[in-house]
């Protein structure tokens, strides 16, 4: 049987991840409502980067805050006269999320499924998006944040006309990068995103 | 509670976890085309799989003429980089034995694909249910069997209404099940996959 230390450890394990969980789900909350300030709380003073989509690689959280205010959240200015039209929703599906056993280092792979509309080309439109994310995360003062943020895309098609006939709508460079995506390779490339944890049976 | 109860509700919860774990990481080997990993995830002693209409396979071995034979083709990466599968775990319910050796789980799954359908490449939604079954061996836990029943398989460009079953999936050239699939009833048959679970409050 198990003393009460290990079942403490054991506990805190578990509600660790619940608490990954959730962060990653309100970080997807937070970017449909666009309160980006939200999500640049969640990431930790001592951030690595966030790389997301063809927009570049923003490096520290310096980078952090000029990627999600001043390029995503254009420093709070709407883009057009009438916003409400915007949207995106974000969902986070399939979190595998693995503690460090030093207990205050994680990642997590993830997928997403989005469903937007924005301007593209002068012209308003919907799409489709798939991404997969391969997230780490980090425990200070007994809160979990983000430490590294990558969400390497699919696709990004239109509503009308699907992945296989246009994969890619067109790129989304952003105005400040500190440098290139590391791995933007959308389909039909076959790229094969890298995960973080062994084989649960064979551990390799 | 006294430490063994503690002890008891803290390993139910983990193998909850290990168990969503095994499930999503299925599917992202599924995504990335890595069959004999998927093969890894199931018991030796596994009852069988079955999915779409391709038939019900028995034991390890009908596992692995599912995956390695008939989907994987017997090759070990994708050739074709186009095809692609993109597989979202949702919406878990997991319910483990008194005896904590076996569980049950359903799920549903949403998913984007390409592939060939006759001579020609198609994008396509799927939908469908999960009831699998799980064993625990050697402290780890292990698919023992997966039926994956689908509500429709429709041409991107259609959707389910117009086109709820783009065509049969049921022949092989060299791979054969051990019998026909048990219950291939897409849209709009009306058919309901059985749950495994009671109801959580009236306990029917």
């Amino acid at each position: 049987m198990m003393n009460l230390e290990d079942l403490e450890k054991q506990v805190i394990r578990m509600e660790d991840i619940q608490e990954i969980e959730n962060l990653q789900r309100r970080y997807g909350y937070y970017f449909d409502t666009r309160n980006f300030q939200a999500i640049v709380d969640m990431f930790s003073d001592s951030a690595d980067s966030a790389d997301l989509e063809s927009f570049g690689l923003f490096r520290g959280k310096e980078g952090i805050r000029r990627l999600y205010l001043d390029d995503i959240g254009r420093g709070g200015r709407p883009r057009y006269p009438s916003e409400s039209w915007i949207s995106t929703v974000i969902f986070q599906i399939g979190g595998v999320v693995n503690l460090d056993p030093s207990g205050v280092a994680a990642r997590g792979r993830w997928q997403t499924w989005l469903a937007e509309t924005f301007l593209y080309g002068g012209v308003p439109r919907q799409y489709w998006v798939h991404g997969y994310y391969e997230n780490e995360y980090v425990k200070e003062r007994g809160k979990w944040f983000f430490k590294k943020l990558f969400w390497n895309v699919t696709f990004f098609t239109m509503f009308e006309t699907g992945w296989l006939t246009q994969p890619l709508v067109g790129l989304l460079p952003m105005a400040n990068p500190d440098g290139p995506p590391t791995a933007f390779y959308p389909y039909p490339s076959g790229y094969q995103f890298p995960y973080h944890y062994n084989h649960p049976i064979t551990g390799e | 509670m006294n430490l063994e109860e503690l002890e008891k509700s803290v390993n139910l919860m983990e193998d909850i976890q290990e168990i969503e774990n095994l499930q999503r990481i299925y599917a992202y080997y599924f995504d990335l085309q890595m069959w004999e990993d998927i093969i890894d995830l199931f018991s030796d002693d596994a009852e069988s799989v079955e999915i779409v209409d391709h038939g019900l396979f028995l034991g390890k071995e009908g596992v692995k003429k599912m995956y390695w034979g008939w989907i994987g083709k017997g090759i070990r990466s994708a050739n074709q980089p186009w095809i692609q599968f993109i597989i979202t775990q949702i919406g878990g319910v997991v319910d483990i034995s008194p005896d904590g050796k076996t569980a049950w789980g359903r799920w549903q799954t949403w998913l984007c694909e390409a592939k060939p359908f006759g001579a020609f490449p198609k994008q396509e939604w799927l939908h469908g249910y999960y009831e699998n079954k799980y064993v625990k061996e050697n402290g780890k836990w292990l698919f023992s069997k997966l039926h994956w029943n689908n509500t429709f398989c429709s041409p991107f460009e259609d959707g389910w209404l117009k086109t709820p079953l783009m065509g049969l999936m049921n022949y092989h050239p060299t791979v054969k099940p051990d019998a026909p699939p048990t219950a291939f009833y897409p849209y709009p048959s009306g058919y309901h996959l059985p749950y495994h679970y009671n109801h959580p409050i009236t306990e029917k």
